[in-house]
């Protein structure tokens, strides 16, 4: 192991001595894993939607030579070349676009692909946030790497800036129970081990399966009619479809508070569920229905 | 074998054993009303079935409108899968056979895992789709099989494996090109799912089980012959090819439509058959009602166990019916011999 680290340090160090000295760096991902760099990262290549996202939220759009199958935001990123979807990579296409940095995430990304990609001398970063205030960081570390430190902490903290508020706004309210649905048949939720939880927790709210030792677990009608949720979000891929049928399903079961009250709500799941930017929206979104008289500005 | 011809059964026999097993399918249709996880009480429940006022307005509602149809479902699906079981079993003389041996299951996969890739709605377009499919492969079952039914059943049975393994492949490659969001759709569809019912579906697939299951009945004795042998049965005067062909295309235009709603749940079409077979013999006047309503208790108890189990969350009934059924019927396989072979 240490011999080995040696080695990459020396690998490193005659990798520097080639390129300006000032620009080389060795840098840490979210994995613990070292990764070096020569010079500042010119061809990247995306391996999943929310790096993408994270990619051109930080101006980096024009550096991004390959992208994954399902990277629909921003919309001009669909033009650029794909290196398919990020369970199912094509490591082949991957290293023909010649990519001076791989940045990925733990979740969804398999291993024996990262490694595959190192043995061939690609530099890979794994991203790994586990809640939305990590989702921030993450842009900052990404920022570092790419060498725009700079911009990254100024667009982080402004994003840190608006979930302060939506957390000092949401603070002293009472919490709801909130059901999020994130599959109308079978319906499935999402328990705390979850950035969907995160969300509701810093909307000010209260995930109704959060307990669940199952991290998307199946849940009966039954039990949603029982535990009376005050809210019912649904998260949907697509604005129709069988979503829209989700929620005209959930109309017919009047003695449930949140369809009595009309708080039956399609929030977009890429807004939600992404470790992306956006997630900051989609959390001014649901804090917005959980609690619609915050007194919100706009 | 031909005491199997001559052995009376008297109509009193089969009505007294229908009873019998009508009154165990009721007690765990009962028990089935009381499980969940909501606390619902056995004094609520009659005071509802006695049309008592002071009912709470959730308890009525559970009751009526998620469990009631939900247990309804599993009993007609049940029913249709080993009413189909023991049908099939018999016309292609084969104790492998259940009533997805044909392909007529992977053909309404297909159809079902089509309409979720293109994103339709699980209310029509889905168990439209899936029925479609399961037409398509009788029509190409049909066509392509039928020929040399009437000397072997080798014939069709390998069209059938055949035309399962190529849809199949399709079913698997919209798998591995879906999106994630489809993909808990589209394997708890593969898996079978009885959640989510209401009386709409259950009118549309209830008259056309009972109407199947009426006119299979009628053919119990053709399938009696089927047994005993084809040469007897020509010699008796059947017209065994046509007889085939009618009786696969009936439980195949049964067995479509239940899926259609229910996704594909195994085993019960395989098993329960044997298991009725061991319990009460191999004359089909006997087992076509005694099986059919045994597929029921066997799927209504395993849809109990799977909605409750890991309470509050669920498990996909398909995983409770193979992996309790299994070692059951092992267990009845070593005590008590297939009854394959023995009239």
């Amino acid at each position: 192991m240490e011999q080995k680290r040696i080695i990459c340090l020396l690998v490193g160090l005659t990798m520097c001595a080639g390129a300006r000295v000032s620009q080389c760096a060795a840098f840490t991902d979210d994995m613990g894993r070292e990764v070096l760099l020569s010079q500042v990262p010119r061809r990247i290549v995306s391996l999943a939607p929310s790096v993408t996202e994270i990619l051109y939220f930080l101006g980096l759009g024009d550096r991004v030579v390959g992208l994954t199958k399902f990277s629909s935001y921003p919309p001009e990123a669909a033009e650029k070349p794909k290196v398919g979807s990020y369970v199912n990579l094509n490591v082949e296409k991957i290293i023909s676009l010649a990519p001076d940095l791989v940045i990925g995430t733990a979740d969804g990304n398999r291993p024996a692909v990262v490694d595959f990609l190192e043995q061939a001398g690609v530099p890979v970063f794994i991203l790994n946030p586990r809640d939305i205030r990590q989702v921030i960081d993450s842009l900052v570390v990404v920022g570092e790497v790419c060498g725009v430190r700079e911009r990254a902490v100024a667009r982080a903290e402004e994003l840190l800036r608006r979930v302060d508020v939506i957390v000092a706004k949401t603070a002293g309210l009472d919490k709801p129970l909130v059901f999020l649905q994130v599959n109308s048949k079978p319906i499935m939720s999402a328990n705390s081990n979850t950035f969907l939880n995160d969300l509701i927790r810093m909307a000010g709210g209260l995930n109704m399966v959060r307990d669940e030792p199952v991290t998307y677990p199946r849940i009966s009608l039954e039990e949603v009619i029982r535990k009376e949720p005050d809210v019912i979000l649904i998260s949907s891929m697509e604005r129709s479809g069988d979503f829209e049928e989700a929620r005209r399903q959930w109309l017919k079961w009047t003695l449930i508070p949140a369809v009595k009250n009309d708080r039956v709500h399609l929030v977009d799941s890429d807004l939600i569920d992404r470790p992306s930017p956006r997630i900051v929206q989609g959390l001014e979104i649901v804090a917005r229905y959980l609690h619609p008289d915050a007194g919100w500005k706009d | 074998m031909d005491a199997l011809l001559k052995r009376p059964l008297s109509p009193t026999r089969v009505l007294l054993s229908s009873l019998g097993m009508g009154v165990v399918l009721l007690l765990v249709f009962g028990a089935s009303m009381l499980l969940g996880t909501a606390d619902i009480t056995l004094g609520q429940v009659l005071a509802l079935v006695a049309g008592d006022g002071d009912v709470p307005e959730h308890v009525k509602l559970i009751l009526l409108e998620v469990r009631l149809p939900r247990i309804a479902l599993a009993a007609l699906v049940g029913y249709a899968l080993a009413l189909g079981g023991v049908v099939f079993q018999a016309v292609l003389r084969n104790p492998l056979a259940d009533p997805f041996i044909l392909g007529v299951s992977s053909g309404a996969a297909f159809g079902a895992i089509l309409g979720i890739a293109l994103g339709f709605g699980f209310e029509f377009a889905v168990p439209t789709l899936s029925f479609a499919g399961a037409l398509l492969t009788i029509f190409l079952l049909l066509a392509l099989g039928a020929r040399g039914i009437g000397t072997e059943s080798s014939t069709i049975l390998l069209t059938g494996v055949i035309i399962n393994a190529f849809f199949t492949a399709t079913i698997m490659f919209f798998v591995a090109v879906a999106a994630d969001a489809k993909l808990h759709s589209m394997l708890f569809w593969l898996y079978g799912d009885l959640s989510q019912t209401n009386y709409g579906r259950l009118s549309m697939i209830a008259p056309v089980t009972l109407l199947a299951s009426l006119v299979l009945y009628g053919f119990s004795r053709h399938l009696n012959l089927l047994t005993v042998g084809e040469d007897t049965a020509r010699r008796l005067g059947m017209d065994v090819v046509r007889v085939k062909l009618v009786l696969l295309v009936i439980v195949s235009l049964m067995i479509g439509s239940v899926i259609a709603f229910s996704g594909l749940i195994g085993f019960v079409g395989l098993v329960v058959p044997h298991l009725a077979r061991m319990a009460f013999g191999s004359d089909h006047r006997l087992l076509i009602p005694l099986a059919a309503m045994g597929g029921a208790i066997f799927l209504v108890a395993a849809d109990t166990l799977a909605r409750t189990l890991v309470a509050p969350s669920e498990l996909p009934v398909g995983v409770i019916s193979a992996f309790l059924g299994a070692p059951f019927f092992i267990y009845l396989l070593r005590t008590k011999g297939s009854q394959w072979n023995r009239s």
